[in-house]
């Protein structure tokens, strides 16, 4: 069977249900399992299954459609989501969080209620339902889509109902972060020394373990902190008033810090835009170019923006795909190709992994030190420098290196995920994130065996981004995020006045991350996270980096670079300041662009693909391909809303011989306990596979 | 050195490096011309191959760049192939290797596969046909299995060009005779090599036997009858010898029409629906008589079909309301551009435009058209219990391309690799597509020329991209076949009927007296060597559990089906370890659990199996009554019971043993890039797609294998025996995602500057001075 994710994600089997819950073992002796014929009242245990501070606004039993079979449940709208439950479905124990029939207020994008042939579109609470809706059609912005019927039978008022809380609900959501998380204790486990199942680069330990693992010899953590995450790495020899001296030159104080260290020797650096209007002296210049040069000769600085789309872009071109992606979408079958191609987001897709791999290119094979700056530091400088990471480090396409990666690259760099995501209402939305998870499957369909982790991991990290239980990717800020950690406790006081406060002092810990799996996917679904393709011959094992060049003494750089459309220029200086302080307009100080080069930096490094089998890549480095027949529509994610595209998608194949083997190899040992126990195939504990390796 | 040597500046193309370092003068290649003929390769001929005429110190440039880059060599045309025999075969000792066709190499063309010649006149293409006045300097050849060759002919002897050139456009423009057609003179001289291959056991339907054969196997017989009427081509020439009526049909009606009005066989469903095709009768305006006569003949016809036993006949006709061959041909001309690329610049324009410049061609609707009626006709067949009986003018393209889908659809059989074989000898070969006119080998007509049997495979390879595990054969498979039609060593697609193939035959055996043995395409033995067959064949096909055996009854009669014992021990054993498991371990893994992860062998009680079998069968009886008025109904109405079909097939678990539906939805058809992005370099990506999955795929079939044979020998004491399988995509670290066509094309070709200036230039202290100077990284 498919295993569900939320909702309607995969190809779920409903009436599944009933046996899986026999998964939680014991526990289910617990609930109430009388299967009532449809209580007018609502049951006790469907309560229970709120999270701290969740209240139920209205409920209306009715039909899930859309899906075979159909599932009668109720329909429940409460102040943090919209949720079906299935008749004599429950959350189970061990997965308390699982949302598998949610809907985060804030993930509903359209809202329809239907009766008869009539079909309105329920936008405002002031909108008027002028009949009892009959179904009601729940369009979600992660593109699921939720069908349900109500029931007739002298119910109709509470279908009404319902349906009027969902769109109040949904109103006022989008004025008030209300979104808290909750806590580890909460949850069902104990909140004591509990490791976060992936380091959350919240405390300076984290940030020296992550830099010995990347070898960065020529770093250190720094702790001066302003807007940055508590910490980041800055080269050795910078002292930390030098540190605070050079990153007052930079927009909002982002100033240039190491992403990623290249056991070649060279740096990805990421930084925010120069603050001209700023008047540095000698002193802050030097500071300034020593912490962009970081010990290299010569460094290529990247205005990552260029050939990328504007925030404005991917917004609209993910309000495009959604349009489009609906069930009901107008395109017509044989002009989907070109609807498609209007969204655009394939070409922005394209033209990201086109950058990304040109960086990699020129960090890892002609072991360049690489400045991305872009003058906010936190949308595309994320995007590219981990999607750089993905493609030249193996380590990263381990399911524990990429969670690292995006909680180093995003959450602790401070990308503005309630911001872009569109939870605040505000008008940056822009959904640079997905378009980032978009790029990663990609890589992913390119090249099935090198990632450890699977396309339902990345379609759950997809979900994860709006769901009302993790603080990670609901707030805009790490600042953010840790002083509502804080506050928390008082918040849930209010609701649950006999809920125990975790000790002070642990609250970093115990707050839930997105990472904690375990308690919102089962151990079925976990599985699924594992990519049955990996070849461990692509493990971290078999890269053996070069060996380190040694640092050279800072100075005046010898040559920058300025990388755009595949090619080269040469810069006079790092700073926009030394020689004509009066030179505001950043871009104006860089020469003007060659002619686009149609060949990307892998093709002039290495000529065209052709080729290669003479030359070797790198070990460890891949390049994508991103040409029109090479980029593909994310069906599984996009089309989730239609149903009859979902179906039959290629079977697992993999996974099926996968399990062949493993039996197999059980039987073996059990025949023969002498035989040493082969050893090909991964165990697939979903322990061991989201486990942390520190 | 020179053998390869590396030439700038030169040639035809605009040369947008000016800063591209020439190595070998014009000058110095000509004083060196002995060293580079003793370098060359020889040239293969094959037996009856005729060399016509060569011209050496030819420059072939390696297609995808710009930079003008090249190999020299020899530029020879038979009257076979066009080839270019340069010593670039260095680099080509191993893996991929093992994926060579035999007949044709790297540098080969058939004088049949090739599409259009270009020349280059100072900087301007043109399209080269007939006399030439003048003679270019580069020529550019555009094939049909969309290669693109560019020869620069700037360092060759003039009157070499004159020969080569106007010898190249004479032997593959001019129109042809049938009986010049290199088949016979290689027929004539390979009598004795030509063997048939024990384990080729397609059905060829050309004796009364094989039809009768297909009857029984799909219970027709009850029915429908084989007749011998047209033996020796009497009645029609159009039609095969032998053939399929209704069994009530009296034979003098057969050849009242020269067959055409006559209701022939393609196949029964297990419900005993037939699919029958009929070729209309020759329209007469003027002649009242005639039509009348027509008409009661037709009457007549008709009044047989649907009389008890046989179901209710609906007719499809073909010819209107659907596809035109002008529109496919129109379509597949506007799809292919897109795919022959002269050089990256062009590449990179199209690119931005993909989608669009595809869904514009419309070859994609095409396909789903053809899919969209193929399920239409099953809907009929399995849900309404109707005859469907095909028409069009000549039953014999349109036909083919319906009835085949259909058949591919709904009968299992023929998604085994002999079944498909099979199904096209049947519905293609038999049923008279004029391959030699739809290919225009002949070159005698151009407006003939409509791939249609080409759109048949991409319908198929839908299929099979969509439902991988329900077929016997890779898409690999599909794409060979598909460069097949263009290598005239083998009989199959040379011919217009069977009556052609034979009538020549008999002609050519009066003045050789030994008969011609002419070779069938279905013996890839020819082409590839065993290990390199094991990519046709699909790993992950299971077979159908042996519990249905009328099924297998009809096997015996033409042998076990073929399993190919020489195939390597993971490949042969694999299905059956299958079902070893299901029956050794007993346990409730095997059936339960395997249905779980892998929905490849569906137990008995599957629900869709039932469906379609039993359960329905009394309900659309009881529908049986509304059915007859819905036949009459608007077409509304049918596409609801089109809709209604097509939902509750995708709504269920997939039996790979049963009916097989194709999605064509927008997002799902898709373009066949194995086949039509082969050959452009920019389009690979080094160790990814597919061929990873495979390769991953086969290495735990390996595994499977070995552990199930471990098992197996436990309870008999042996040791265990471990095949060492040698394995095709072992050891090659990094395949590109085109395999196996992309690295066919690789050469052993050094950078043509030193790359290591990048790495020094950090040191070069003046380049970096030089400021305001554009630096590119290809030049540095």
């Amino acid at each position: 069977m498919w295993w569900g994710g939320r909702g309607q994600s995969f190809n779920i089997a409903p009436q599944k249900e009933e046996p899986e819950m026999g998964h939680s073992g014991p526990k289910c002796v617990q609930r109430t399992g009388m299967l009532e014929p449809r209580s007018r009242q609502l049951d006790g245990h469907v309560a229970s299954g709120c999270l701290p501070g969740e209240q139920i606004l209205a409920w209306a039993p009715g039909v899930r459609k859309g899906l075979e079979p159909e599932l009668p449940g109720t329909l429940i709208c409460t102040n943090l989501r919209v949720t079906f439950q299935p008749c004599g479905w429950q959350r189970s124990q061990e997965t308390p969080l699982s949302s598998e029939y949610d809907f985060a207020l804030v993930n509903i994008g359209r809202l329809e209620a239907v009766s008869g042939l009539s079909r309105v579109q329920l936008l405002h609470p002031g909108s008027p339902l002028k009949f009892i809706p009959e179904e009601i059609l729940i369009h979600g912005r992660d593109f699921r889509l939720l069908r349900v019927a109500f029931e007739a039978g002298g119910l109709e008022p509470q279908a009404f109902q319902v349906t009027m809380a969902i769109v109040q609900a949904r109103a006022q959501n989008s004025q008030v972060q209300q979104y808290a998380g909750i806590p580890l204790s909460k949850a069902g486990q104990s909140s004591g020394s509990r490791k976060p199942p992936v380091p959350l680069l919240e405390t300076s330990e984290d940030w020296e373990a992550e830099r010995k693992k990347q070898g960065a010899r020529g770093w250190r953590v720094s702790t001066v902190n302003e807007s940055l995450p508590r910490y980041f790495w800055v080269p050795k020899r910078t002292l930390d008033s030098e540190v605070r001296r050079a990153f007052g030159h930079f927009h909002q104080g982002r100033g240039p810090r190491l992403s990623w260290h290249h056991p070649g020797g060279s740096d990805l650096l990421r930084c925010g835009g120069f603050y001209t209007a700023s008047d540095p002296n000698k002193e802050d210049i030097r500071a300034v170019e020593s912490m962009l040069q970081a010990g290299h000769s010569d460094v290529v600085l990247v205005d990552t923006v260029d050939e990328l789309p504007s925030l404005a872009d991917v917004q609209l071109a993910h309000l495009r795909l959604r349009a489009l992606c609906l069930p009901d979408s107008s395109a017509a079958e044989e002009k989907w190709l070109s609807a498609l191609e209007g969204t655009r987001w394939l070409d922005y897709v394209r033209s990201c992994l086109r950058k990304a791999s040109d960086i990699s290119v020129l960090v890892t094979s002609r072991v360049r030190s690489v400045v991305l700056q872009e003058r906010g530091d936190r949308d595309f400088n994320g995007l590219l420098s981990s999607l750089v990471q993905l493609l030249s480090v193996p380590e990263a396409r381990t399911l524990l290196g990429f969670q690292s990666l995006v909680q180093r690259e995003w959450v602790a760099a401070g990308h503005p995920f309630l911001t872009r995501l569109g939870v605040t209402g505000a008008s940056e939305e822009a959904p640079v994130f997905l378009l980032f998870l978009d790029c990663v499957w990609q890589l992913l369909q390119q090249f099935p065996a090198e990632f450890e982790f699977s396309e339902f991991f990345l379609l759950a990290l997809h979900d994860s981004a709006r769901v009302p239980d993790t603080l990670t990717f609901l707030r805009d800020t790490p600042w953010e995020r840790g002083k509502q950690g804080g506050q928390f406790n008082s918040y849930t006081q209010i609701y649950n006045p006999g809920y125990c406060q975790p000790p002070a002092g642990n609250s970093v810990n115990s707050q839930l991350s997105v990472w904690d799996w375990d308690l919102r996917y089962n151990s079925e679904q976990i599985l699924q996270f594992h990519n049955p393709g990996y070849d461990p011959e692509h493990c971290p094992d078999s890269w053996l980096p070069r060996q380190q060049p040694s640092f050279m003494v800072p100075g005046p750089p010898s040559s920058v670079w300025l990388f755009s459309r595949g090619a080269l220029t040469p810069l006079n200086q790092l700073c926009p300041w030394r020689d004509n302080p009066s030179l505001l307009a950043v871009s104006s100080r860089w020469l003007p662009r060659a002619a686009i080069s149609s060949e990307s930096l892998a093709d002039q490094e290495w000529g065209l693909p052709s080729h290669w089998g003479a030359c070797p890549l790198p070990p460890g480095l891949l390049l994508p391909g991103y040409l029109g027949p090479q980029i593909r529509l994310w069906r599984r994610c996009y089309l989730r809303g239609r149903p009859e595209v979902q179906k039959g998608l290629s079977a697992p194949t993999i996974s099926g011989l996968q399990d062949e083997l493993s039996h197999l190899q059980e039987l073996l040992r059990k025949w023969t306990p002498r035989i040493s126990p082969e050893d090909h195939s991964k165990k697939r504990d979903p322990n061991t596979i989201l486990s942390q390796s520190r | 050195m020179l053998g390869k040597g590396v030439v700038g500046g030169g040639g035809g193309t605009k040369a947008p490096k000016p800063s591209f370092v020439s190595y070998v003068r014009p000058e110095e290649i000509h004083t060196n011309e002995k060293e580079v003929t003793e370098k060359e390769v020889t040239l293969h001929l094959l037996p009856g191959e005729q060399l016509l005429c060569e011209a050496s110190t030819v420059l072939k440039y390696v297609q995808e760049d710009s930079c003008q880059r090249g190999i020299y060599g020899k530029l020879v045309c038979t009257d076979f192939k066009i080839a270019f025999l340069g010593d670039d075969d260095s680099a080509l000792d191993n893996d991929e290797t093992q994926f060579k066709n035999k007949v044709i190499g790297e540098n080969d063309i058939t004088l049949h596969c090739v599409d259009q010649i270009y020349g280059v006149f100072d900087e301007k293409k043109k399209t080269l046909f007939g006399q030439l006045k003048k003679y270019p300097e580069k020529l550019i050849i555009h094939c049909k299995d969309l290669r693109v060759f560019h020869f620069c002919l700037r360092y060759t002897k003039e009157e070499e060009v004159k020969r080569i050139v106007s010898g190249i456009i004479h032997h593959t423009q001019a129109p042809k005779l049938l009986k010049r057609l290199f088949l016979f003179s290689y027929a004539a001289a390979a009598q004795n090599h030509a063997a048939t291959d024990p384990r080729n056991h397609t059905v060829m339907f050309d004796t009364l036997k094989d039809w009768c054969w297909e009857l029984e196997r799909t219970k027709g017989s009850v029915k429908y009858k084989a007749v011998s009427v047209n033996e020796g081509y009497k009645v029609c020439e159009r039609l095969p010898a032998y053939f399929v009526v209704p069994t009530p049909l009296p034979e003098e009606d057969l050849s009242r029409f020269q067959g055409h009005g006559i209701p022939l066989w393609c196949w029964s469903c297990h419900n005993g629906c037939a699919l029958l095709k009929m070729s209309a009768l020759p329209k007469k305006e003027q002649d009242d008589g005639l039509s009348q006569m027509q008409k009661s003949f037709l009457d007549g016809i008709y009044k047989t079909i649907h009389r008890p036993p046989y179901e209710i006949v609906k007719t499809e006709d073909l010819s209107s309301n659907f596809l035109s061959l002008q529109d496919i041909q129109t379509a597949y001309s506007k799809f292919k551009q897109l795919f022959l690329i002269d050089n990256s610049t062009e590449f990179w324009d199209t690119d931005i435009k993909w989608f669009s410049l595809l869904e514009s061609s419309s070859w994609l609707d095409i396909i789903r058209r053809c899919l969209k009626k193929a399920i239409e006709i099953t809907e009929c067949l399995e849900a309404q219990n109707v005859n469907v009986l095909l028409l069009e003018e000549n039953a014999s393209d349109l036909c083919c391309l319906v009835s085949s889908l259909v058949q591919v659809m709904m009968d299992p059989h023929c998604r085994t690799r002999i079944g498909f074989q099979s199904l096209v000898q049947k519905e293609w070969i038999m049923g008279g597509h004029s391959f030699l006119d739809r290919c225009n080998h002949l070159r005698q007509s151009d407006k003939e020329e409509v791939p249609v049997f080409l759109l048949f495979l991409d319908c198929v390879w839908q299929l099979v991209h969509q439902h991988p595990p329900a077929f016997d054969f890779t898409e690999t498979y599909l794409t060979v076949l598909s460069d097949s039609l263009y290598i005239p060593i083998f009989s199959t697609f040379f011919f217009n009927s069977p009556h052609q193939k034979d009538n020549v035959g008999r002609e050519s055996q009066d003045t050789q007296s030994k008969p011609l043995n002419l070779l069938t395409v279905w013996d890839w033995s020819v082409q590839f060597e065993p290990k390199a067959q094991m990519l046709l064949k699909n790993p992950l096909y299971v077979e159908k559990p042996k519990l249905d055996k009328g099924q297998r009854k009809g096997m015996r009669f033409k042998g076990p089906q073929g399993r190919g014992g020489c195939f390597s021990s993971w490949f042969s054993l694999f299905p059956a370890s299958w079902t070893r498991t299901a029956l050794s371990s007993g346990t409730a893994w095997p059936e339960h659990q395997r249905q779980l992860s892998l929905p490849l062998t569906q137990s008995k009680s599957s629900p869709k199996r039932g469906f379609f079998r039993e359960e329905t069968d009394h309900l659309i009886k009881n529908l049986l009554g509304k059915r007859i008025s819905k036949l009459i109904n608007s077409s509304d109405e049918l596409h609801d019971n089109f809709r209604e079909f097509y939902d509750s097939w995708h709504s269920k678990p997939t039996d790979y043993h049963g009916l097989l539906l194709p999605h064509i939805e927008g997002p799902e058809i898709k373009v066949w890039a194995q086949r039509y992005l082969r050959w452009i370099p920019e389009a690979q990506i080094l160790g990814g797609g597919r061929a990873a999955t495979v390769s991953k795929l086969l290495e735990m079939m390996e595994e499977v294998e070995r552990l199930q044979e471990k098992i197996d020998a436990r309870p008999h004491g042996q040791g265990a025996l471990l095949a060492e399988a040698p394995l095709l995509l072992r050891g090659s670290a990094r395949l590109s995602a085109l395999f196996p066509f992309a690295l066919l094309q690789r050469h052993p070709s050094k950078p043509v500057l030193p790359t290591s200036g990048w790495k020094a230039l950090g040191d070069e202290e003046d380049l970096a001075k030089r400021e305001d100077e554009f630096v590119d990284l290809g030049d540095v």
